[in-house]
């Protein structure tokens, strides 16, 4: 199936499509244009903000011996981590701010507070993800390599464990992320490059080792009589960012009505129907400016996947002219508070391990009858040439 | 997985597909993925582009972000005779380089007569311009 006959907007016809990408376009040549000193403002004082929460947490954390600072240095902690993370490091990564020719906050230095090395970040998500959205059998952020979350992929006896290994990935998501670009699969099948394997394992040993030297070593031992006390609080705080990331990840792509695709080609996509693809295969959430900045502004997912480096802080404005345009070209805009926005990813995570014909098809879903082999694609093996016979197949998930 | 065994600079250009001009796969990647187009490593800062005059003035790049040191080697060793290897098929009038911090990556729309994504430097730092050296 074409990706023009994704029945969410078979009613475009290929000049509404067309003139939707154009409008699309002057949203972020609006943006573009209108980058200033006020979004530099923002992103250094988030970054000012974030570093003095993490010194105040880890300075509060010599007196962690006492249960109230203990909680205190945990908590901020946390939130600095979760910030870093979120709202900074993944921006800063995608080249959102490099406009602004600062060497610090560049998508070429940054490294952030977490075990995946950068560079295989950039790879794995700014590209494999944001470019392949949703493609069964390409984004291999669909269920993380662990997950069934697409009736599509072949249920497997070890989908049973879904739950338990849910449970897993969210409270160890640092290292299940770390992870994520090595493809552990293809080493498995002895597919791997050994000269690439070489160089990736060095990046996570060496960040690795930083990562559990700071945390467990170095700050710990700082607080003298209070080590083992401020190691346990900083791994409360490196559990709470893991819970919250893993959460509002899984809230981009996996809530009802966020569409998945399976393959063809895109490689011959036009801008336009790039666009629709990301907005189909995305989901936002509602809540306060708060909790936007703590989800690093992905509760605006779908302008997010539309424009991935223009400025997050610009994210609210671009969709309240997003939002509009979805309606009057009639094309979905999934969006609802967070809490059912995630219980609707949880609720695809356990239906989904059991075999389809146990479970009943969402409103979204067509046939069972495609389905997609387990494993990865190779950067390699990934589409080059467009064929006639088609390109998107879209199946939604359960 | 990362497609980008090497660790120095190849006979072609990462993002090249030689005679052929640009590998568009791997230029989405080198752009998505802020990797160099001639070493596949990660980029520095700033970030270099090589390309003609023409693409200077229209500010829309083929060939993807470069290290400034790879950019300098792309156009001593491939731009003089092989202008095909950097996504141009004739030799331009001439070839520049500019270095930037930032870029837009721009992927066309159905109506455009060359259909390869561009890139705008958006914060250029340095601009260096030379004839286009013609080899018979
Ligand atoms: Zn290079």
């Amino acid at each position: 199936m074409a990706i023009a006959d994704v029945k969410e907007y078979t009613h475009l016809s290929p000049e509404e499509v067309e003139e939707l990408g154009r409008e699309l376009d002057q949203i972020r040549a609006d943006i573009e244009e209108s980058r200033n000193s006020d979004d530099a403002a923002y992103i250094n004082r988030m970054i000012t903000i974030q570093r003095r929460l993490a010194t105040a947490g880890r300075i509060t954390l010599f007196a962690s011996k006492w249960k109230p600072a203990f909680f205190a240095g945990a908590a901020m902690l946390g939130v600095a981590k979760i910030l870093e993370n979120m709202e900074i490091g993944h921006n800063v990564m995608h080249g959102q701010w490099d406009w602004m020719n600062d060497p610090e906050i560049h998508s070429s230095t940054w490294d952030w507070d977490t075990a995946q090395p950068a560079e295989q970040w950039k790879h794995s998500h700014n590209y494999v993800h944001h470019q392949f959205t949703n493609v069964l059998g390409h984004d291999n952020d669909i269920g993380y390599g662990i997950l069934r979350m697409a009736r599509e992929q072949k249920w497997n006896v070890f989908n049973l464990g879904q739950p338990i290994y849910n449970a897993l990935l969210a409270s160890l998501f640092q290292w299940g992320v770390a992870l994520h670009d090595l493809d552990i699969e293809s080493i498995r099948k002895m597919e791997k490059d050994p000269e690439v394997m070489k160089k990736q394992l060095k990046q996570i040993g060496v960040k690795v080792r930083r990562q559990v030297g700071k945390d467990y070593i170095f700050f710990p031992l700082l607080t003298g009589p209070a080590a083992i006390q401020t190691a346990k609080a900083n791994a409360l705080a490196n559990l709470t960012r893991n819970l919250w990331s893993y959460m509002i990840i899984f809230c981009g792509h996996f809530p009802d009505g966020a569409l998945h695709f399976s393959e063809e080609e895109i490689e011959d996509e036009t801008r336009a129907e790039w666009y629709l693809r990301q907005m189909l295969g995305s989901a936002n959430f509602t809540g306060s400016r708060t909790l936007h900045i703590m989800s690093g502004n992905l509760g605006y997912q779908i302008e997010h996947h539309l424009f991935p480096d223009l400025p997050s802080n610009r994210y609210e404005e671009i969709s309240n002219r997003v939002r509009p345009l979805c309606e009057k070209y009639g094309v979905p805009y999934t969006t609802g508070p967070l809490h059912r926005q995630y219980g609707q990813a949880l609720r695809t995570i356990m239906k989904l391990s059991l075999p389809n014909k146990f479970t009943k098809p969402a409103r979204h879903d067509s046939a069972d009858s495609v389905e997609v082999p387990r494993g990865r694609k190779k950067d390699s093996e990934r589409p080059t040439r467009r064929t006639e016979t088609g390109t998107w197949t879209s199946r939604a998930s359960a | 997985m990362i497609d980008q065994p090497r660790t120095g600079i190849g006979e072609l250009p990462f993002a090249s597909m030689g005679d052929l001009g640009l590998d568009k796969k791997r230029v989405t990647q080198c752009a998505l993925s802020r990797i160099c187009g001639v070493c596949a490593q990660s980029l520095d800062r700033p970030v270099a582009f090589v390309g003609s005059g023409e693409e200077l003035e229209r500010n829309a790049f083929h060939f993807p972000p470069t290290h400034r040191a790879c950019a300098e080697h792309a156009l001593e060793h491939w731009a003089p005779s092989w202008s095909a290897s950097l996504g141009h098929p004739s030799q331009p009038e001439s070839w520049v380089m500019v270095t930037t911090s930032g870029f837009e990556f721009v992927r066309q729309n159905a109506d455009a007569a060359d259909r390869r994504p561009v890139f705008s430097p958006n914060s250029i730092l340095e601009e260096k311009r030379t004839p286009a050296l013609r080899s018979t």
